[in-house]
């Protein structure tokens, strides 16, 4: 049996204690695992979802939620996830504090400049997750192209490497 | 930007991170991407530095940085209201179509099609992510440029030592996080 309220503390401490939206991971596998809420397979398939679905991919925590407590462990999920993002209130007004002193704005440049490399290493990471060939890397292309054209809608980009995968792959 | 009242910027709000929420297929790749096209460059009511900034501030928060932006997003538009309404627009419709998604994944999970349509989505979303990090560059890099050939060089090598730190050396965040923004107090302006 689900203790609901000991649940939901399990899914705040992981997103508590995190950065970006899988790191919740390891804490939430050991907990949930250790109490028999959850078994491995249900983590791999939340983590799909969760790069498939709209929104964030740290999503995948709901999909976690829904598999193993139904709709209350979606929804318990949803809290665990918004109410950590909401201390970034306190983050912002301490920014507001310092900001005019001088080396602040290099620090938030070292910053910006750091979140252009994470970004590009999530582009590697999910180009290796797979063995991708060169198929794999043309549709990447094909996609960056489309997106910065600007012309098309990205559900009809995805829709279209979809159909290609279908067709490649199958 | 047009000044409404609050009422009316919430239900604005809640409309177009609705749209986000509905279309952001792919996951967090293609929601930064819509974030960027609907608030810098479609409405502009948000500067691309700005967004980057309220980036940065997000890496230091913990939890998902997506729902952090949202609420930065959202404050900054439209007060506390603004919040809410920014967080109901985004998160109900894509929690509602994960949790589908997830009840239909049971069905379909062995199925060979579904694996190959996968396999072509998947370096779709890589591509998506490529173009929301040249989007982010590209604010870093104009303010460098303007500053003269030393700054963006510089610019440019931190950003390749992030990148390399992080994929090739398999850094955590934290710590590329806080030793680029301590080299970058020493190195530029």
């Amino acid at each position: 049996m689900i203790n609901p309220l000991l649940y939901f503390v399990l899914f705040l401490k992981a997103s508590l204690f995190s950065s970006g939206g899988f790191s919740n991971l390891p804490s939430l596998h050991q907990d949930l695992l250790g109490a028999h809420w959850a078994v491995d397979a249900e983590f791999g398939e939340a983590l799909a979802i969760g790069q498939i679905s709209p929104g964030p991919n740290g999503l995948w925590v709901i999909s976690l939620g829904y598999l193993t407590y139904g709709v209350a462990g979606a929804l318990l999920a949803l809290i665990a996830i918004v109410l950590p993002a909401l201390l970034v209130l306190a983050v912002a007004a301490i920014y507001a504090r310092i900001a005019r002193w001088d080396w602040v704005s290099g620090l938030m440049r070292g910053i910006s400049l750091a979140v252009v490399g994470l970004m590009l290493t999530v582009f590697w990471t999910i180009m290796h997750q797979q063995s991708t060939d060169w198929t794999g890397w043309l549709i990447a292309a094909a996609a960056f192209g489309l997106a910065a054209s600007r012309c098309v809608n990205i559900v009809v980009i995805l829709a279209l490497a979809g159909a290609a995968g279908y067709v490649l792959y199958r | 930007m047009k000044r409404r009242g609050s009422a009316g910027m919430a239900w604005a709000l809640l409309r177009v991170w609705g749209a986000i929420g509905l279309q952001s297929f792919g996951g967090g790749a293609s929601t930064v991407l819509l974030i960027q096209r609907t608030f810098v460059e479609r409405r502009a009511w948000i500067t691309a530095e700005e967004m980057n900034r309220f980036w940065g501030l997000c890496l230091l928060t913990p939890g998902i940085n997506l729902v952090a932006l949202t609420v930065l997003i959202g404050r900054r538009l439209g007060g506390a209201r603004g919040v809410a309404a920014s967080l109901a627009g985004l998160l109900l419709p894509s929690v509602a179509i994960t949790c589908l998604l997830t009840a239909g994944f049971k069905l379909v999970q062995h199925s060979a099609v579904v694996h190959a349509v996968l396999r072509g989505v998947i370096p779709a979303t890589a591509g998506i992510m490529g173009l929301v990090a040249l989007n982010m560059a590209w604010p870093i890099v104009k303010t460098a440029r303007r500053e003269g050939a030393r700054a963006l060089a510089i610019s440019l090598a931190l950003m390749l030592c992030a990148t390399l730190a992080l994929s090739a050396l398999r850094l955590p965040v934290a710590v590329v996080l806080i030793g680029m923004a301590a080299l970058a107090v020493f190195v530029l302006p």
